[in-house]
């Protein structure tokens, strides 16, 4: 008897353990609810946030009064009527809308080939500079940040410089819708790649080594074997690009020069600078119900990435 | 207007509590140190500050004194003023310890507190007797705020861009030379008293009409202006972006000392003049308030305030001071009746109850 | 073979303009670190490592970094089994309500981070923890939760059924098929993903700065904090520090584990 143990590898014993541990706590007739298991703790813990949510959903129903700074004690829709009636939200929100669509298209064309080239490449040399170069941005503070792409961009900064010696002008290349969405477009870039490389490196090479045995060239591989086969990371970066930038707040204030407002800059005013929690709740409530319906939208138009391969696995 | 008259009840109500409090309290403020039974002492207490070359001053002037003198430790805590705002207000109305013993805050975020019912008492302190009527917050009963300093939004320029000399008016700022190159707080503040005037309004018709200012500043929209904070203003002089901006005389002076061309002035119309103070959140221990309160006595000090003062280049609220020599004389430092003359002074209360809409109707302008 | 050098062609055009503009902030940064001036210049002005030594006589500084480190600890050791078994409970089974379940799983996305702060600050303000570490590190992990799930969830198709059919016929438990199968299968995602959340909570600030007081500022809140008027070479120091030790801990994450192969195609 205290043989055979000695002789049974410790590490079976564990597993063994464990296996009848999780056979009890989890028979195999409860098989169907194991998915909802796995959920749960990622479902409890985004409930913080809606218990925030909740929260601040009920200031969005009072109203601020400025001769106490207190909110209201009676319940109104007053600050949704706001919102959707006074013009200067609708044009943050229409900005913050058109940004985010152009964002995440730009955003999305050049991460494909980049993570494509990260995962596919033979030097893992480059592959480690790649990775790495998609994390230098994250370490330099948005403070800081503005500051680099002033020296780069700013009126005496390196470009126009550069522009200066072929005799054009200086010109502004800061402080304008463009520059938000191209700082969005920077910020978003390593989000996007590092969603959609896990996708591609599931896609075998010998697939297109095939099809362009098969006489097909390299674009049309790409167009009918890569990108179908990338759908489940396209959607997924396509989701994370999209709502983030939609609900960005950092860029807007550092490249907009102040003018160019998103919706959380909208928010961050209200919560912020003129103390009304009620209108900064309601903003954020109906931001997030925008950004929902555009998720659900997503998965309306270009399937739910991952879960429409569930469907045909099982 | 019942509702006016509700709130004064109100505050008067909180005051006279207050006041009884303080009489409780009088016992070891009256009797002189010697025989006071002081509080116990904490180990340290937690003072928001703005960072940079405020906090140094701060420092050097009255948080190092005070450690010397009582032996607590004073920890700053540099979130910003608006920032730390919420979290004050969320711990008083949640009965938790608020994260901070003493706020340094503009007069205006101040007054919000005061109103809300978050701040301490502090009519007090001893040393309020040598103080200035500038250290009495206006429009409020009491001392819910001490008010320990004026400054001015001042028109800071880079003289080498306006080669005929300093500009004379807001209205130079619509120099078609200047498009592009200026720069205003992104929430219009300090800018739109004196946009009433150079408007061709009257400061009386402040909040009931001051369709004037929004002329004015939509005429200063088609100019493109940046709009930032204290640092995007210094990098931008810093980087050749613009060329004049409606700040702070501190921000202006630090950015000089720092070797940027920079020169300010209050032009014809007049400029906005306002204070900061320091206040107490409620909701601390009682030993805690006691040292927090002293920390404010202590500010109140000449001594105190002529080193804090001297750093940040702005005029106190004890008499007596001595200006610092580079700004004998300067519009940024009013000393006598006729400095404040060319100066625009609305009440906090005036102020706190309108603000938000002026903030949104200047974003509405400069965000269309 | 001329197909294929276009192909590469236009592949390096992208990654190229991308490199330059990932990096060009950073690198205008790193150099300004090591000027000899007071301001934040490309190229630098002289240099020296005065900033550098101004930065390692800040002890607030220092301690804030290991909050940081701790936060940053927290958020990843948190994330990786909450958002491995959500991802491949999303990418394996069939999950009634799936759509909305994700609708609701990408909350953290869709709330602007300013609400998400302020509704936290409320929450942990209620069960009195704030001023505590762990809660900042928690509401690092749940703002940033998508991306752990859904770098599982883009990995998952790395899952093979057929396989798992097959250990289940071998007798595989099912505790083994999961250790031994499922979860080698999603390691690519569960790699980058756990970098991802490390890195993003090393470095997260706004929701941060709700959560956070004096006592237990976290280094990023500490930056933005300090700067009011003028903004100084110092900070440009701190970035490099900063990724310095990333780069560090990328490294040694590459010894142990290999990078490489995780992100290499098969």
């Amino acid at each position: 008897m205290r043989k055979s143990r000695v002789a049974y590898p410790l590490t079976w014993r564990v597993m063994d353990g464990l296996e009848g541990l999780a056979a009890r706590l989890w028979p195999a007739r409860f098989e169907k609810g194991l998915p909802y298991l796995m959920l749960a703790p990622a479902v409890l813990l985004v409930g913080i946030l809606v218990l925030g949510l909740v929260q601040i959903g009920d200031s969005s129903l009072r109203v601020l009064d400025t001769s106490t700074f207190l909110m209201s004690e009676d319940l109104t829709l007053a600050n949704y009527h706001r919102a959707l009636t006074e013009s200067f939200f609708a044009t943050v929100a229409g900005r913050s809308l058109l940004g985010s669509v152009i964002v995440t298209i730009v955003t999305l064309i050049f991460a494909f080939p980049y993570a494509y080239l990260m995962v596919r490449t033979p030097s893992s040399a480059l592959r480690k500079l790649l990775l790495v170069a998609l994390f230098l941005p994250f370490f330099i503070g948005q403070v800081v940040r503005a500051y680099g792409w002033l020296i780069i961009l700013g009126n005496q900064g390196m470009v126009n410089e550069a522009l200066g010696l072929v005799g054009v002008a200086p010109m502004r290349l800061l402080y304008n819708y463009p520059a938000v969405l191209f700082g969005l477009v920077q910020y978003m870039l390593p989000f996007a790649v590092l969603m959609l490389a896990p996708a591609l490196t599931a896609i075998p090479a010998e697939l297109e080594s095939a099809a362009s045995s098969l006489g097909a060239n390299w674009l049309r591989t790409f167009r009918h074997v890569v990108l179908p086969l990338a759908r489940p990371g396209l959607v997924g970066a396509g989701l994370v690009v999209v709502t983030l930038s939609l609900t960005d707040f950092a860029i807007p204030a550092i490249l907009g020069g102040g003018t160019q407002d998103f919706i959380a800059n909208a928010i961050y005013d209200q919560f912020f600078r003129t103390s009304d929690q009620g209108m900064g709740a309601t903003l954020s409530l109906m931001l997030v119900a925008v950004g929902s319906l555009l998720v659900g939208l997503v998965f309306m138009l270009f399937g739910a990435g991952t879960l429409a391969m569930t469907g045909e696995r099982k | 207007m019942s509702h006016e008259k509700f709130l004064t009840t109100e505050i008067r109500r909180r005051t006279l509590l207050a006041s009884m409090a303080a009489v409780g309290a009088s016992a070891t403020f009256g009797t002189g140190k010697a025989f006071a039974q002081e509080p116990e002492k904490p180990a340290e207490i937690i003072v928001r500050a703005w960072g940079g070359s405020w906090v140094d001053s701060l420092k050097a002037g009255v948080s190092d004194s005070f450690t010397k003198a009582t032996g607590i430790a004073v920890r700053h805590d540099l979130t910003e003023d608006n920032e730390i705002q919420p979290k004050v207000w969320a711990a008083v109305a949640q009965n938790r310890v608020p994260p901070i013993h003493i706020n340094w805050d503009t007069t205006t975020n101040a007054t919000k507190s005061a109103l809300r019912g978050v701040t301490e008492d502090l009519s007090d302190l001893p040393n309020l007797k040598n103080t200035t009527e500038l250290a009495k917050p206006v429009g409020l009963d009491g001392y819910p705020i001490v008010n320990t300093y004026g400054y001015v939004y001042v028109l800071a320029y880079r003289p080498s861009a306006f080669p005929n000399g300093a500009p004379k008016s807001w209205k130079d700022l619509l120099d078609p030379k200047l498009k592009g190159r200026i720069a205003l707080y992104n929430d219009g503040i300090g800018f739109h008293f004196p946009a009433q005037v150079a408007g061709g309004g009257k400061l009386e018709d402040i909040p009931g009409n001051m369709q004037p200012a929004w002329d004015f500043i939509r005429q200063i929209k088609a100019q493109e202006p940046l709009l930032g904070e204290d640092p995007d203003f210094t990098t931008w002089f810093q980087k050749g972006e613009i060329d004049a901006a409606c700040t702070i005389s501190t921000n202006a002076r630090e950015a000089r000392k720092n070797g940027i061309e920079l020169a300010w002035v209050v032009p014809e119309e007049g400029a906005k003049f306002d204070t900061d103070g320091l206040w107490i959140p409620k909701g601390l221990p009682e030993n805690e308030l006691y040292w927090a309160k002293q920390y404010i006595n202590h500010a109140l000090t000449k001594e105190a305030q002529q080193v804090w003062l001297d750093g940040l280049g702005l005029p106190g609220v004890v008499p007596g001071l001595t200006p610092p020599a580079d700004l004998v004389g300067d519009p940024s430092y009013p000393t006598t009746e006729e400095d404040f003359k060319h100066l625009i002074r609305i009440s906090s209360k005036t102020q706190v109850e309108n603000e938000s809409q002026w903030f949104g109707k200047f974003k509405e302008i400069m965000q269309g | 073979m001329t197909g294929s050098r276009s192909k590469s062609a236009v592949i390096w055009a992208f990654v190229a303009t991308a490199l330059v503009m990932l990096s060009a902030p950073t690198i205008v940064v790193l150099g300004a670190s090591f000027t000899a001036g007071n301001i934040i210049t490309f190229p630098p002005e002289g240099l020296s490592l005065k900033w550098y030594g101004a930065i390692l006589q800040a002890s607030d500084l220092r301690q804030a970094f290991v909050r940081s480190l701790i936060v940053a600890t927290i958020c990843t050791l948190v994330s990786i089994p909450v958002g491995t078994l959500a991802g491949i409970a999303l990418a394996k089974y069939r999950v009634r309500f799936a759509r909305s379940i994700q609708i609701y799983l990408l909350l953290p996305f869709t709330i602007p981070l300013i609400g998400s702060g302020i509704g936290m600050m409320l929450v942990f303000g209620n069960m009195g923890v704030l001023g505590k570490l762990w809660p900042v590190g928690i509401a690092c992990c749940v703002i940033n939760l998508p991306f752990m799930i859904w770098a599982v969830t883009a990995s998952a198709s790395n899952l093979s059924p057929d396989l798992e059919l097959a250990a289940a016929n071998c007798g595989a438990p099912p505790l083994q098929r999961f250790l031994y199968i499922t979860l080698p299968a999603v390691l690519p995602g569960v790699i980058t993903g756990s970098l991802l959340m490390f890195i993003l909570a090393l470095n997260e600030f706004l929701v941060s700065l709700l959560l956070v007081d004096a006592r237990s500022v976290t280094l990023p809140v500490q930056i933005y904090n300090s700067i009011r008027s003028i903004i100084t070479p110092d900070l440009a120091a701190i970035s490099v520090v900063f990724i310095a030790s990333a780069a560090i801990a990328i490294a040694v994450l590459d010894r142990l584990v290999g990078l490489d192969i995780f992100l290499k195609s098969k």
